[in-house]
C-alpha cells in the first residue's frame, strides 16, 4: 500500500464513515419520503386516479425550487433551519439536513417519472378488479414500476455521494471533503488521486448493483 | 342482469364545447346473454361498456348491475360490487413483473378471499382456460391468446357473474380468436357467467351472441335478437395464406 495512505489512514477511513452516514441517511430519506412525495406527484397528475392541480401545483414548484438551488447555497441558506433541527449547524449530523432534502426532491421526480412509465391499462384493470388506491401502489404501481425505482434509486445515491463533497463548507466531512483539504489545499496531489480513485470504485460498485439488481426484477 | 337507464357521458372540450361520448342509452342485458356492442370506430362502444362497471362515470343517468344501482354506491361498496365484474381488454393488462399465478391471485387478494383456498381456486381457473401448466411463467414468455386466457382466469378468479371484454381479440390473430371464443363460450355454459362483448369484428359477434346492440354517434342505433352461428373454423395454416394468395392471383389474371 502507498506509504501516503498508511500514513493518512485513520482519516481516511474516519471520512469514509462519514460519507457513507451522509448518504445513507440521505437514502433513507429518499426512500422514507421521496418515494411517497413522488407517488403523490404521479397520482395527483391530470387524468391520474387522484388528479389534484391544487396538490400537484404545490408538490411540483417544492421539488423544483429545491432542485434549482445550486447546492453550496442550498447547504448555506439551510444553516438556520439545520441549526433549529439539529442543534448546530456544523458536522456530519447538520450535513445531512440539506443533504436529505435534497435526496427527497431528487428521487421523488425519479419515483415519479417511473410510475408515467406502467402502462395506463394495467392501472385501469387494477380499477376493474376493486382495488383501493392503496392496492393500486403496492399491488400494481410498484411492482410494475420496480426495475425504475431502483435505478432512480441508484442514480440518486450517485448523486448524494458527489453532492456530500460539497458539504465540507460547514464541517460535514466526508471523502471528497477530505480529498479538497489535503489535496487542492494541502498540495498533496498523490493523496488526493487516491480519494478520487475510491470514489470512483464506490460509484462503479453502486451503478453495477443497481443496474444488476433492477435487470434481475425486471420481468417485463 | 344489467340495465343502464337514459345514461350519458360528456365530456367537456378544451375549447369550452362539450362531447357526447355516450347519449341517453337505455338498454338491457338479461342473465345468460352473450350480448355483444358493435359499432365503427370512435361510436362510443368502448365507453358503453366501461359505463357498466363504472370505469367510467355517467355524466348522468343509472347503472344498474345484478340488481344493485352502481351510480348511487359509495366508493367502497363500488369496489366490492366491481369485484363481482369480471373484465378483460384488448391488450389483456396484465401485471407483466407478476408470474401467472401472481396475476391470477391478485383479485383473490382484493377480495379477501380465504387465504387457505387461494391456490386451490387458483389452479381451479388456470385450469379452467387450460394453462395449469404456465404457472410460474411471466407475461412476456407467453403468446397473445395465453396472456388472453391468463387474463380470462384473473378475471374469473373471484367467481363474477358478468364478464365485460373490451376488444378481446382485436390484437389476435384469427386462430387465436378461434381459441378465445371458445373459452368465452364455455364460459357461458359452464360457469353461467353474463358476457358483455364490445367488438368491431362482426364475424366475432355473429358466432357467439345472441343480442346485439349497434351504436352510432353514441347512441343506440338498434337492438337485435340473433342466433348465434357457432365458431368459424378459421385454420389458418401455411396452406391456406398459400391458397387464399394464388386464387387471388388466378382471379386476377381471369
Amino acid at each position: 500500500m502507498p506509504e501516503i495512505l498508511v500514513q493518512y489512514q485513520a482519516e481516511i477511513w474516519q471520512s469514509i464513515g462519514e460519507t457513507f452516514i451522509m448518504v445513507g441517511v440521505s437514502i433513507l430519506f429518499a426512500i422514507g419520503l421521496g418515494l411517497p412525495l413522488g407517488t403523490l406527484l404521479f397520482l395527483t397528475r391530470k387524468g391520474q386516479l387522484l388528479e389534484n392541480r391544487y396538490v400537484f401545483s404545490l408538490l411540483n414548484l417544492f421539488v423544483n425550487i429545491v432542485r434549482s438551488f445550486p447546492f453550496l447555497l442550498f447547504v448555506i441558506f439551510l444553516i438556520p433551519f439545520t441549526r433549529w433541527i439539529i442543534g448546530t449547524a456544523i458536522g456530519t449530523a447538520a450535513a445531512t439536513v440539506p443533504l436529505s432534502i435534497i435526496a427527497i426532491a431528487y428521487y421523488s421526480r425519479l419515483v415519479e417519472q417511473s410510475l408515467i412509465d406502467v402502462p395506463k391499462g394495467v392501472i385501469e384493470a387494477a380499477i376493474s378488479m376493486g382495488a383501493s388506491t392503496r392496492e393500486i401502489i403496492f399491488k400494481f404501481l410498484f411492482v410494475e414500476a420496480r426495475s425504475g425505482l431502483v435505478l432512480g434509486l441508484t442514480t440518486s445515491t450517485i448523486s448524494f455521494i458527489s453532492y456530500s463533497t460539497i458539504v465540507g463548507v460547514v464541517g460535514g466531512g466526508g471523502i471528497g471533503d477530505f480529498a479538497i483539504r489535503y489535496g487542492y489545499q494541502r498540495f498533496e496531489t498523490e493523496l488526493m488521486t487516491y480519494m478520487i480513485i475510491i470514489m470512483i470504485i464506490l460509484v462503479q460498485l453502486i451503478q453495477f448493483l443497481g443496474t444488476t439488481i433492477s435487470k434481475t426484477i425486471d420481468k417485463r | 342482469m344489467i340495465s343502464l337507464i337514459d345514461v350519458s357521458k360528456v365530456y367537456n372540450q378544451k375549447d369550452n364545447s362539450t362531447f357526447h361520448a355516450i347519449d341517453s342509452v337505455s338498454l338491457s342485458i338479461n342473465r345468460g346473454d352473450i350480448y355483444g356492442i358493435i359499432g365503427r370506430s370512435g361510436a362510443g362502444k368502448s365507453t358503453l361498456l366501461r359505463l357498466i362497471n363504472l370505469l367510467e362515470i355517467p355524466s348522468s343517468g343509472t347503472v344498474i348491475v345484478d340488481g344493485e344501482d352502481l351510480t348511487n354506491l359509495s366508493k367502497q361498496k363500488l369496489r366490492h360490487a366491481r369485484q363481482s365484474i369480471g373484465m378483460i381488454f384488448q391488450h389483456f393488462n396484465l401485471v407483466s413483473n407478476k408470474t401467472v399465478l401472481e396475476n391470477v391471485l391478485v383479485p383473490l387478494e382484493l377480495a379477501r378471499y380465504p387465504k387457505k383456498e387461494r391456490l386451490d381456486r387458483v389452479r381451479e381457473v388456470l385450469r379452467f382456460v387450460g394453462l395449469e401448466d404456465l404457472m410460474s411463467k411471466y407475461p412476456s414468455q407467453l403468446s397473445g391468446g395465453q396472456k388472453q386466457r391468463v387474463a380470462i382466469a384473473r378475471a374469473l378468479a373471484n367467481k363474477p357473474k358478468i364478464l365485460l371484454c373490451d376488444e378481446p381479440t382485436s390484437a389476435l390473430d384469427p386462430n387465436t380468436t378461434k381459441e378465445i371464443l371458445e373459452v368465452l363460450q364455455s364460459i357461458h355454459k359452464e360457469l353461467d357467467v353474463t358476457i358483455v362483448i364490445v367488438s368491431h369484428e362482426m364475424d366475432l359477434i355473429k358466432s357467439i351472441c345472441n343480442r346485439v346492440t349497434i351504436i352510432d354517434n353514441g347512441q343506440v342505433y338498434e337492438t337485435v335478437d340473433i342466433k348465434p352461428k357457432g365458431i368459424v373454423n378459421s385454420d389458418h395454416t401455411p396452406d391456406w395464406f398459400l391458397t387464399q394468395l394464388t386464387e387471388e392471383r388466378e382471379s386476377d389474371n381471369a
